[in-house]
């Protein structure tokens, strides 16, 4: 939207001539409310790192990772809404414009500049163009952009009786200035309906812009499976063995899936061996714990250790899976490697496999130790 | 003038000898020493070294590790040819994959249609035991993740059914009993043992008696046995148990057609054939008894070969039918052999009768009486690579793009190289033959060839993507323009679906 943009720009060449009919617009809150700002976020922020300190030898944990309970807490909802509610309404300027550090704190380069007479001679040559042509007419045409304007048919020229750019309106100054802050307010109050967030409209990208520069030939699962089965860095090895894996998958018959153990979120059998890598990223993931147990010293006392979950990451979980499945395939009878690993995975898929038995055992210690979440360790 | 020394004095001035000295007890120090102690009264400095380099005495110093546990697989190792019957096992058909609705059996009718350019073809089903028997399919190719077998019909594979057609004696340019010898090449996936498959189909589509050898590499591994001919000259060697299999698979394909045949020329070599037999009859003689068995493919040869009966066997002679002689591997052929002489010398492939026969129909103008298309392919994954064979097929290419011998773009080997001559001269392409050896260059398939061959992964279940053009045309540029093999693996390569990755 071109007039937008312009209007952006002329905001500031427009801000030398307004600060003489609107002196110091924002001068004594621009000092007050930042003071006060900072007072009322110090708060919270004191407090974080008072609890961060006291575990010091503690990593900072990751900003999807703070839900653990040994974490301090955000300020709860009605806390936080409050203080949005503070910025988004309370603080704003008398044009009802959110404020902004740099428009509170910062004053203007031309506001210096005219006080300082003899800066103003040795101010750049642009400056000095914009203040001598911001009321008059221009050297070039603006034919284009009145037409565009037209094209879209916006109903602020309909509505404002002064088009902005007319020759003949050079003394009217002040007029011509309001005229054009109050369209700027329009266009910005426009624009922000338009795109919440954004000043400028979104870029023109494809839908999946992480993948666009960034191909990898194998699925993530497929990735993590084939270099778990690699030995002395024989990868090629072991990717010939994860195809053989999935064409096992592909051509063998379609799994009987035990009811009490059924696949997460999959599709019908049948349609499994059609889709191999679906099928044992649904195995893989259907058997992975949801957490590690940490055997934690020092705090029941007397050298006995307690036994506290620990949450795993996705790819840490699907570790832990691949692993038992891999144990598990090396106690089958078959001659090939890959053999073995794919009866393993259509075991599993079929709830016979000792895995799930692993994995409902974990789980069961995880329950039953989740009571120790929230006891701290002894000195 | 007398100088003011004595000699006394002179001699004296000389340094006296290190060794007369009496050696000192304490090293000699440069700087002023911080303590008056004597060095020689310090305590003896600390070996360096951390507490785990310690000598331990009274136990084992040497590095102990703990063994993994070997699962117990059964207690024996596989039996005999069970690990490789695994290896070389061939899947024809995978019932998870969705059978593909309106496709057509490759048929004499569909081969030669080039509407139908770009579509895959199912082979028929009885001729897949067929195309079994005369091991067609090789381990390594991707049948198995198909519901049922098919190929391409692709530009050269059209060309190639008009000629059967023509030898056949049928269509417009009808060329009945013309024997068509092509050497196969083309890069790596291009389809060249495939294009062969399609040859063997057709050939028994149109009941022509169909002669293979799967892999040329086999008849001079030296893992057969052989036995040298006595009285030839030059030495040539017989596979007896190569040629047995030979008849077994020849027999296998071609059994309706060899049993309808019968006897038509005297063998006084086979004393135990009757008139009556037929060529089947005769055939197995050579299965049970290695012995005989290059005399009774001898002797096949020339039945098949027959234009017309011999005295007193004029009874219930038929006209044979065309041939079609398929080998694969050609370069195998064209270096010394793994066999060795009496003598512990290499023997050259070419001295080997049954690698010499095959060749030979190459070099003679009607070798093939009946006519028929001999198809010998190269491979360029199994390649032993000789140079002769390279430089021969350079000037077989040289030749059909129009370049006469005696041009300076002719390719010749290159100076004081070990080019074989017999290979060089095997395949001189003759000024004014009847029937040229022909170069045939598989190359790439069209994009719309292509969208074909990857819309039928998409048909089967295995690929999940939208084809189209674009698509294909991506495919088809990584492919190295359409090689076909490589976009074989574009179709079976295996994503996840994007719920499931995420």
């Amino acid at each position: 939207m071109p007039p937008r943009l312009n209007l952006f720009t002329a905001n500031k060449a427009v801000s030398a001539l307004r600060q003489s009919t609107t002196p110091a617009l924002s001068s004594p809150r621009s000092i007050a409310s930042p003071i006060r700002l900072r007072a009322v976020q110090s708060l919270p922020i004191q407090r974080r790192w008072n609890s961060s300190r006291d575990g010091s030898k503690k990593v900072e944990p990751q900003p999807d990772e703070q839900t653990f309970p040994t974490v301090d807490q955000l300020p709860d909802v009605s806390e936080e809404a409050n203080e949005i509610s503070r910025i988004m309404e309370k603080e704003k300027r008398c044009d009802g414009i959110p404020s902004s550090p740099e428009l509170d704190q910062g004053s203007p380069v031309e506001e210096i500049l005219s006080r300082d007479k003899d800066a103003m001679k040795h101010m750049p040559k642009v400056m000095r163009d914009a203040l001598k042509k911001s009321g008059g007419s221009r050297s070039f045409s603006t034919s284009t952009r009145s037409l565009m304007t037209d094209v879209q048919g916006e109903p602020k020229n309909e509505a404002n009786p002064i088009p902005p750019n007319v020759p003949g309106l050079e003394g009217a100054s002040d007029e011509a200035a309001a005229a054009l802050a109050s369209m700027i307010e329009q266009v910005q109050g426009q624009a922000l309906e338009e795109n919440p967030g954004l000043k400028f409209d979104p870029p023109a990208v494809p839908e999946d812009l992480r993948t666009l520069n960034f191909r990898k030939r194998y699925d993530t699962l497929q990735d993590q499976f084939t270099k778990m089965m690699m030995e002395s860095g024989k990868l090629t090895k072991a990717q010939k063995n994860m195809s053989l894996v999935l064409d096992h998958l592909r051509t063998a018959s379609p799994p009987q899936i035990n009811p009490r153990r059924r696949l997460l979120g999959a599709p019908p059998a049948s349609q499994l061996p059609l889709d191999p890598v679906l099928y044992l990223t649904l195995v893989v993931d259907s058997v992975a714990p949801l957490f590690r147990i940490r055997q934690q010293k020092g705090i029941a006392g007397g050298g006995t250790a307690v036994q506290i979950p620990h949450p795993l990451t996705l790819r840490q979980r699907r570790r832990t899976a691949i692993k038992w499945i891999l144990d598990a395939s090396d106690k089958r009878r078959d001659a090939l490697f890959a053999n073995r690993v794919a009866a393993e995975v259509v075991a599993v898929a079929e709830g016979r496999s000792g895995v799930w038995d692993k994995r409902d055992q974990q789980h069961k210690i995880g329950i039953s130790g989740r009571a120790n979440l929230n006891t701290n360790v002894r000195r | 003038m007398a100088s003011s020394w004595c000699w006394n004095c002179l001699s004296r001035l000389r340094p006296t000898p290190r060794a007369l000295l009496p050696p000192s007890a304490t090293p000699r120090i440069s700087s002023a020493p911080f303590h008056s102690t004597a060095v020689h009264y310090a305590q003896p400095a600390k070996k360096k070294g951390n507490s785990l380099t310690v000598m331990k005495h009274r136990q084992s110093t040497s590095l102990r590790r703990k063994k993994k546990k070997v699962a117990d697989r059964g207690g024996r190792p596989p039996a005999v040819g069970e690990r490789k019957a695994l290896r070389k096992r061939i899947v024809l058909s995978n019932p998870n994959a969705l059978e593909v609705e309106g496709m057509l059996d490759l048929s004499p009718e569909t081969m030669v249609d080039s509407r139908l350019r770009g579509t895959v073809l199912g082979l028929p089903v009885p001729m897949i035991d067929q195309l079994r028997a005369v091991q067609a399919f090789k381990p390594k190719q991707g049948w198995s993740i198909f519901r049922r077998p098919g190929t391409v019909l692709r530009r050269d594979t059209i060309e190639m059914g008009r000629l059967f057609e023509q030898i056949s004696g049928e269509g417009d340019a009808a060329k009945k009993g013309k024997v068509v010898k092509k050497i196969v090449t083309g890069m790596k996936g291009s389809g060249k043992t495939v294009h062969l498959l399609q040859a063997m189909a057709m050939g028994f589509m149109k009941k022509w008696a169909v002669i293979t050898i799967p892999d040329a590499r086999e008849l001079v591994s030296g893992e057969t046995a052989y036995a040298a001919i006595e009285g030839s000259d030059p030495l040539q060697y017989v596979q007896p148990t190569a040629t047995s299999a030979l008849l077994t698979r020849t027999v296998d394909a071609n059994r309706e057609l060899l049993a309808s045949l019968k006897v038509s020329q005297k063998h006084p070599a086979l004393k135990m054939l009757k008139p009556s037999s037929t060529l089947e009859d005769l055939a197995k003689l050579g299965f049970s008894d290695p012995a005989v068995s290059w005399r009774v493919f001898q002797a096949l040869w020339t039945e098949l070969t027959a234009t017309a009966p011999a005295a007193g066997l004029e009874k219930d002679f038929q006209p044979r039918p065309p041939m079609l002689v398929a080998v694969d591997g050609l370069a195998h052929w064209m270096t010394e052999s793994a066999y060795r002489s009496a003598e512990f010398k290499p023997i050259h492939a070419h001295d080997l009768a049954f690698v010499h026969h095959f060749l030979s129909l190459l070099k003679e103008s009607d070798s093939l009486k009946n006519g028929g298309l001999l198809l010998y392919a190269t491979s360029a994954s199994n390649n032993p690579n000789p140079k002769a064979l390279n430089i021969a097929l350079d000037r077989l290419a040289a030749r059909q793009a129009g370049i006469s011998a005696s041009s300076p773009e002719y390719p010749q080997p290159p100076a004081y190289s070990d080019a074989d001559p017999r290979v060089l001269d095997l395949l001189q392409p003759a000024e004014k033959a009847v029937s040229p050896v022909e170069l045939q260059t598989l190359g790439g398939l069209t994009r719309e060839e292509a969208r074909g061959f990857m819309e039928y992964f998409a048909r089967s279940g295995l690929l999940r993507e939208i084809i189209n053009d674009q698509w294909v045309s991506e495919k088809w540029s990584l492919s190295g323009g359409g090689i076909i093999g490589e976009l074989e693996k574009f179709g079976r390569r295996l994503r996840a679906t994007a719920s499931a990755s995420k």
